[in-house]
């Protein structure tokens, strides 16, 4: 039993794929091209994707695609449900920081909050210039889609990398590593039908490594925060949670949404 | 009042693929051609020499350094007729150079990108730590069956912005020293 590796560039990082199947070259190229429909609908860096045109049109109600509005929906119940720990209404202050590209957007909130974004059955308002950044949560779930694709087409088994964001199905076990925030890795685990996604919070900008978490409340806390769960979207949301999160309630508001914290023996050097 | 408590911690957000001073490859020479062309039946290997003049020019056009001065190209040729052009770069990753493969078109579009062969630095936990010995109890029985060598690896995402880059500079080298080609 072997599997076909590929990787590719896409939603500003490199891309792993392997799927089992006796076709792996045009399944990985489907898995691809998933991935690829969601870096050009959410991409913040692209003045033209669906996402910046939102952003574009403060108050004007956008028809969207229905990849983006599902990952729009997806965002909007993960600020309800975290009480706003997780936030995708801070491109104003990613812009301002220089961690995101300006464009046309008006003068722009730092942070808008859950009521900023408005949501219908096919389209979506943005109010008092607040700006979508869908980055993690969308890598996730182009991750979940390259998954769901392989399946449709048969696979057996097969993961996908998205720097960092993993997930696995089928009857393999992959190892793996968590790099900790001082580029350390840690002690190999085994990853089994899951998504596992990883945040490294520290106090120093790595252009190499150019995410930012801003939240105008609270402050992440230093570290790494590594969460499995049965999707990578939620995985990757989850991360942020984490290193927003009250320390003593962590685990069990990670667990109240649906994740698992990673045993810190997993991320240990 | 929001500015006071901001605290500028960067998110180092998620990583790369293989475990350090291992290179994972992807594709060889032929078959990122056969990917990125597979209806094209030959592939004519240049060495593309650029002069001082010709490396100022990419510089200008892509605002990136052409670092070398040899190319590596491939005319790309189907039923006779000059379909485009498929060249091998290099680029650095994290510390490492990432080897890739693009396919051009004749008016100078992009046709694809792979990544032939991922290389990082500072393997030595894989090598010296016994994860091997996690997968000791497994028997052929076991649903899950270990598939490859080298650990995966969830952490912060490192850009492809030098890849981005890379793809930019060889575009604007199409235009200097390739569009003259026989």
């Amino acid at each position: 039993m072997s599997h076909k590796r590929r990787m590719r560039a896409i939603l500003g990082t490199f891309v792993e794929i392997a799927v089992n199947h006796p076709q792996a070259d045009i399944v990985i190229s489907l898995a691809f091209a998933e991935m690829q429909l969601v870096h050009d609908l959410m991409s913040f860096h692209d003045p033209n994707s669906e996402l910046s045109m939102l952003n574009q049109n403060q108050g004007r109600r956008m028809p969207l695609s229905k990849h983006t509005h599902k990952v729009l929906m997806l965002a909007q119940e993960m600020m309800h449900k975290s009480n706003g720990l997780f936030n995708c209404m801070v491109g104003g202050a990613l812009v301002k920081r220089k961690a995101l590209p300006q464009h046309n957007q008006a003068q722009a909130l730092e942070q808008g909050n859950v009521d900023d974004l408005v949501l219908d059955e096919t389209g979506a308002t943005l109010k008092r210039n607040a700006l979508v950044t869908l980055d993690g949560i969308a890598k996730g779930y182009a991750v979940d889609l390259a998954i769901e694709a392989m399946q449709a087409q048969g696979a057996l088994s097969g993961w996908v990398n998205a720097g960092g964001d993993i997930r696995v199905f089928g009857n393999i076990s992959l190892p793996v590593q968590i790099r900790n925030e001082h580029q350390a890795l840690g002690e190999v685990f085994q990853v089994e039908n899951t998504a596992l996604a990883t945040s490294c919070v520290n106090t120093h900008y790595d252009k190499r490594f150019p995410g930012l978490i801003y939240h105008r409340q609270h402050t992440p806390q230093i570290g790494t925060w590594s969460i499995l769960a049965h999707k990578a979207w939620l995985a990757d949301a989850l991360t942020k949670v984490a290193s927003l999160a009250n320390a003593e309630l962590r685990a069990s508001i990670i667990q109240s949404l649906g994740g698992k914290c990673l045993n810190s023996a997993n991320i240990k050097i | 009042m929001s500015k006071h408590h901001f605290n500028p911690y960067w998110i180092i957000a998620i990583t790369a693929l293989t475990a350090p001073a291992y290179a994972q490859d992807y594709l060889n020479t032929q078959q990122a051609q056969q990917v990125l062309f597979p209806e094209a039946e030959t592939f004519m290997p240049l060495l593309v020499k650029i002069n001082e003049q010709q490396r100022d020019d990419i510089k200008a056009i892509s605002g990136v350094r052409q670092r070398w001065d040899i190319q590596k190209v491939w005319k790309v040729v189907q039923k006779g007729q000059h379909i485009g052009w498929f060249v091998i770069d290099d680029v650095v990753g994290k510390h490492e150079f990432i080897t890739y493969a693009i396919g051009l078109s004749v008016d100078g579009h992009v046709v694809g990108i792979e990544i032939m062969s991922y290389r990082e630095t500072k393997g030595d936990q894989v090598r010296n730590s016994d994860w091997r010995n996690q997968f000791k109890q497994k028997t052929i029985k076991d649903p899950f069956k270990l598939d490859q060598d080298i650990p995966n690896i969830s952490g912060a995402t490192l850009s492809c912005r030098n890849l981005t880059d890379g793809v930019k500079r060889i575009l604007a080298l199409q235009q200097v020293a390739l569009n003259h080609e026989p």
